[in-house]
């Protein structure tokens, strides 16, 4: 049984060594890979440095297609699982291994990290998110369980462990725009057992938030029309079929 | 035919005969600039075919002027000026859209073609062994893959 723990990275040449150095201690048996998102500083380098394979991307395509390209690595080197947290250091390593134990032993499809699931009220202060981004949240988290019909509190989590359902359908159908939610919506619908799992957030290691409050406004705007198409996605009715490891490759 | 010498006659729709030479002149001028376009390699012949109609509609415009009354009678439209601006408005607007989808198609081409060249680069990396640290892969995995994409690559990877 093989994992692989990627890491997009966009310019976190600061964080991305640490956060590497922390799965492959609490993952000792994963292999690490970075996606280097066009980074222009040494993300790619310090991420060599410290032991993982890296995927540069040419240039800047996105969160999304970033990854994507995760998922397809993991998808065509013939991975069993895969688990994928944020370069900035916000996610603690340890609790990717408790989102991989789900896929491990086929409780979900899809196991996303949540910040907001309630595991605690002391372990719950080490995260303050702004205004804008709470408002976000919550209309995200509405609208999904609408969508979804079935409860999520972190939408935008960047914290996920996958199986081979999960990559085979992530690396042919991912938005390059709106990744976190349009694929929470697409794994529901195309009948795939999502589950969220309590994670901590840690303050920011370096870099800055993208978030300003326009910027903000407009992605939620665009998230409601993300989703509103989403919702005329054709649906799957069938059991979905585990995705072998031999077919991997000619599936494309 | 007939109708297009009536048409002709229309009342409504009145062109000196110099406009007419002028709108024909910038239609034909219109037309070898598309031309000249395709021969320098700087517009494909695919999307050349909607510019040609659009540069022909403007010709027949100067050669017939009442053709345009014809139409807006067609489509019951009292001002000839409304009807010529609102068909050209919705032929802009298509196409601006026919655009956006090409745009689209291409961005995603583009997004799959760096992502592949991303996972060549990584497989190379990852054949090499040059990460320090860097653990081979179990053979296990690598049973019954041969004769595949990337095969090469694995060959590699098992004699490290």
């Amino acid at each position: 049984m093989r994992t692989l723990v990627f890491i997009p990275a966009w310019n976190e040449a600061a964080s991305v060594a640490a956060v590497i150095a922390g799965v492959r201690e609490r993952l000792p048996e994963a292999d690490v890979l970075v996606v280097d998102d066009g980074s222009t500083d040494a993300t790619a380098a310090r991420a060599r440095e410290a032991g993982a394979t890296v995927a540069s991307l040419p240039f800047n395509q996105g969160l999304g297609a970033a990854l994507q390209t995760g998922y397809l690595y993991a998808l065509r080197e013939r991975y069993d699982f895969c688990a994928h947290l944020d370069a900035d250091g916000q996610h603690p390593p340890s609790d990717v291994a408790g989102l991989l134990e789900e896929v491990y032993a086929d409780r979900a499809d899809l196991v996303i990290g949540s910040r907001y699931r309630d595991r605690g009220a002391a372990e719950s202060d080490d995260y303050r998110p702004t205004l804008s981004r709470r408002i976000g949240t919550s209309v995200f988290r509405f609208f999904l369980t609408l969508a979804t019909r079935q409860r999520f509190t972190d939408t935008t989590s960047g914290m996920r462990a996958a199986n081979r359902r999960v990559m085979a359908l992530f690396s042919q159908h991912y938005s390059p725009d709106f990744a976190e939610i349009e694929s929470l919506q697409l794994a529901v619908r195309q009948g795939l057992r999502v589950e969220e799992v309590p994670v901590r957030m840690l303050e920011r290691a370096g870099g800055a938030s993208f978030l300003t409050p326009l910027r903000s406004a407009f992605f939620i705007f665009k998230g409601m029309i993300v989703l509103l198409v989403g919702q005329f996605r054709p649906r799957r009715r069938e059991p979905v079929e585990p995705v072998p490891l031999r077919k991997a490759r000619a599936g494309q | 035919m007939s109708a297009l010498l009536a048409a002709t006659q229309d009342p409504k729709v009145h062109l000196t005969s110099q406009t007419r030479i002028i709108a024909a002149l910038i239609a034909l001028a219109f037309m070898v600039l598309i031309l000249e376009l395709i021969r320098r390699d700087r517009l494909q012949e695919r999307y050349s075919v909607v510019w040609f109609v659009a540069g022909l509609g403007m010709l027949a415009g100067a050669a017939f002027p009442g053709l345009l009354g014809t139409v807006a009678d067609l489509m019951g439209v009292r001002n000839t000026n409304v009807a010529l601006f609102s068909i050209i408005l919705l032929l802009l607007l298509g196409l601006a859209l026919n655009f956006s989808v090409i745009m689209s198609r291409q961005a995603a081409q583009i997004t799959r073609l760096a992502q592949e060249r991303a996972l060549e680069k990584a497989r190379e990396q990852a054949a090499d062994g040059d990460v320090p640290g860097f653990r081979p892969r179990s053979g296990r995995s690598t049973t019954g893959t041969s004769g595949e994409e990337g095969g090469a690559s694995r060959a590699g990877r098992d004699e490290t």
